[in-house]
């Protein structure tokens, strides 16, 4: 049986047995190349479901949205390791309880989805470690290098060119799983901490704020960097940020539900090389 | 015999404008990102690009502008405008949807103030146009009655030629007409036929969906929960967009001295409608997606007798959810049978 046949037999059974009140996956889009997020509420719906190489969304965001889980029921979503790991995270950090969320897991190979083994966050330990055992990106690695290899005074330049386009549309913020502030800081405006103009101060303020906000959070889902309607590559900060994280505390995130967030604990070994 | 403009005479054509104290923009494909940027020469153009994924509105109403400047003193207040600077500009190779976005808007900013930010700029701006003969999936100029050689807003039309060498060109307004006259003598009287313009599919009844917006009863329907459960909230389809025209206004500095900027806002934003008190009217993203849909097709036409949408699709083509107007149209004119 096809893993799309599958996972919508499982979620009808979920959702006929009341196991589940909403399972959120992907559906077909606008266009036959596009999927979109759809939310299923009954048997019959899932025929809507489908599942490709080309459903690469991390859902997870929505199960952050304001009251979903609030009223103790689960809710299944259908996850790559990026999403479960985003799970863990936001157990961890108390946004959740991870009994309440029902995985469909499945992974992306040579441009098809294959199916992980298991429905609770805890049963994907394996595929979270084979994750962090597999190393960052390499293809990102290799893109963020080429920065690494030239001038801070030429960085700059780069990163000001490129958050010099950014528009404050906050698009990266609202797809990310891991962005769940009800009040962002730069939406903190009595007083106003961050200029909500977009000019290049701004933009820099509203990137840096950002990136600091998810350094050794960011499971590398890609969300922010496919959402950014100028083509700013935020994918090669966050990278940069988890590879920090990773040489400076062996830091993986995402890897347990009861992992410590890494800017938020210490240990007595921990290096201290930035202290003067 | 109508006369033509020549690829390989567009060059001649920058300079000429160049030297009469025009700034040339054009489509410039450059660090990941396709806008209208200042060009010198035709080399620097990406003609080719169905759309630029920014729009002209980026021009006349920046993302951010300084207003004014502010000193406050003991007893009074020091303030000096600051407008925008007095330069003319030709837009070359607009699409005719991002081109009637300024017509479209020109009410809005000249309603009962006239916005000297908007009006200065709009009068020192030629828009010459260039018809599509193509167009992709997102397209959708026809369902909101435009059309892919739509002249509305521009000051020159620009029909592509068959034989694929240039533009038959047409002026539209006085400016149009003082443009093409200050390079006569680079454009030739030609017979060559111009290309048919694109056929784009109508996507939905515009006139149902209006009817099924104007009913009051439909305000609180259950649709805009469904249609909106998706929708991430973020600002892309309104910053993005040739006609959305919301702003901010702010102070950046201290106490006494500073600057009053104008800022792009959005009613995606939770923090559009948050009051002081904490109360938010439009408290969850389906009643603001229900507001960007009633703005565009119900209350826009009826402050200005026109819809706030020109079918430039961006808000579909560009939304991390694949959500946007055409597809929230189709659905209600669908619902209204
Ligand atoms: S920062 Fe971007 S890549 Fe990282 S988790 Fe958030 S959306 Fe995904
Ligand atoms: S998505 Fe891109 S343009 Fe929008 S706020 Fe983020 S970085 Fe800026
Ligand atoms: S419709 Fe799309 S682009 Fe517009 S606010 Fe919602 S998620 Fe963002
Ligand atoms: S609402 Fe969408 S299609 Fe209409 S003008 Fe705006 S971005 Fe273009």
């Amino acid at each position: 049986m096809g893993i799309q046949v599958q996972f919508r037999k499982e979620a009808a059974e979920l959702l006929s047995s009341g196991a589940v009140k909403l399972v959120i996956g992907y559906g077909e889009g606008s266009t036959p190349e596009r999927r979109r997020p759809v939310f299923v509420r009954t048997p019959a719906e899932t025929e809507r479901l489908v599942l490709d190489g080309a459903c690469v969304a991390n859902l997870s965001t929505y199960l952050i949205s304001e009251g979903l889980l609030s009223d103790g029921k689960n809710v299944a979503v259908f996850l790559k390791p990026d999403g479960i790991r985003s799970i863990n995270i936001l157990a961890a950090e108390a946004q959740l309880n991870p009994e309440q969320v029902v995985i469909f897991g499945f992974d992306i190979e040579n441009g098809e989805a294959r199916p992980l083994a298991g429905r609770k966050a805890s049963d994907f330990t394996q595929v979270v470690e084979a994750a962090k055992a597999a190393g960052l990106s390499p293809e990102l690695q290799k893109e963020a290098e080429r920065l690494d290899h030239i001038s801070a005074a030429e960085r700059f330049e780069y990163w000001k060119e490129q958050f010099s386009k950014c528009i404050k549309c906050y698009a990266c913020r609202q797809v990310c799983p891991m962005c769940y502030c009800r009040r962002c800081i730069v939406d903190v405006n009595q007083p106003q901490w961050i200029n909500t103009s977009s000019h290049t101060l701004g933009n820099f303020e509203w990137n840096i704020v950002r990136a600091f906000h998810l350094a050794g959070r960011c499971v590398a889902c890609g969300g922010c960097d496919r959402s950014c309607p100028v083509n700013i590559p935020l994918r090669l900060i966050n990278h940069r940020m988890a590879k920090e994280v990773l040489d400076a505390f062996d830091y993986y995130a995402g890897e347990s539900t009861d992992q410590k967030p890494v800017l938020a604990t210490f240990r007595q070994d921990d290096p201290e090389t930035f202290i003067l | 015999m109508t006369r033509i403009l020549l690829k390989n005479k567009l060059d001649e054509c920058i300079a000429a404008w160049r030297s009469a104290g025009f700034s040339v923009l054009a489509p410039v494909k450059r660090n990941d990102l396709s806008r209208f940027e200042e060009v010198e020469r035709s080399a620097d153009m990406a003609l080719d690009l169905q759309i630029t994924e920014r729009t002209i509105k980026d021009h006349f109403f920046p993302q951010t502008e300084p207003l004014l400047r502010y000193t406050i003193k003991k007893h009074d207040l020091d303030s000096q405008e600051m407008l925008p600077p007095d330069i003319r500009r030709v837009f070359f190779g607009v699409r005719p949807c991002d081109a009637s976005g300024l017509a479209i808007d020109d009410p809005l900013f000249g309603w009962d103030y006239k916005d000297q930010y908007w009006f200065k700029r709009r009068d020192n701006a030629v828009i010459v146009t260039i018809a599509c003969t193509t167009s992709d999936d997102f397209c959708m100029c026809t369902s909101v009655k435009l059309a892919p050689d739509s002249t509305k807003g521009s000051d020159v039309m620009l029909r592509p030629l068959q034989n694929g060498t240039g533009w038959q060109v047409e002026a539209l307004s006085d400016r149009g007409t003082a443009l093409l006259d200050s390079v006569s003598s680079i454009l030739q009287e030609s017979s060559e036929t111009p290309a048919p313009p694109a056929s784009v599919p109508v996507k939905f009844d515009v006139d149902k969906a209006m009817e099924w917006l104007a009913d009051p009863a439909n305000f609180e329907s259950h649709f805009w929960k469904e249609i909106s459960l998706r929708c991430i909230g973020c600002g892309s389809c309104t910053f993005l967009c040739p006609t959305c025209h919301c702003f901010d206004i702010q102070d950046e500095g201290d106490t006494y001295t500073g600057i009053r900027r104008k800022n792009w806002d959005s009613c995606s934003f939770t923090m559009f409608t948050m009051h002081t008190s904490g109360h938010n009217p439009r408290n969850t993203q389906s009643t603001r997606w229900r507001q960007r849909i009633m703005h565009k097709f119900n209350y826009y036409r009826g402050k200005f007798g026109v819809n706030s949408c020109s079918g430039c699709g961006r808000c579909t083509r560009q939304c991390p959810v694949d959500m946007g107007i055409t597809e929230t149209l189709q659905a209600i004119s669908n619902l209204q049978g």
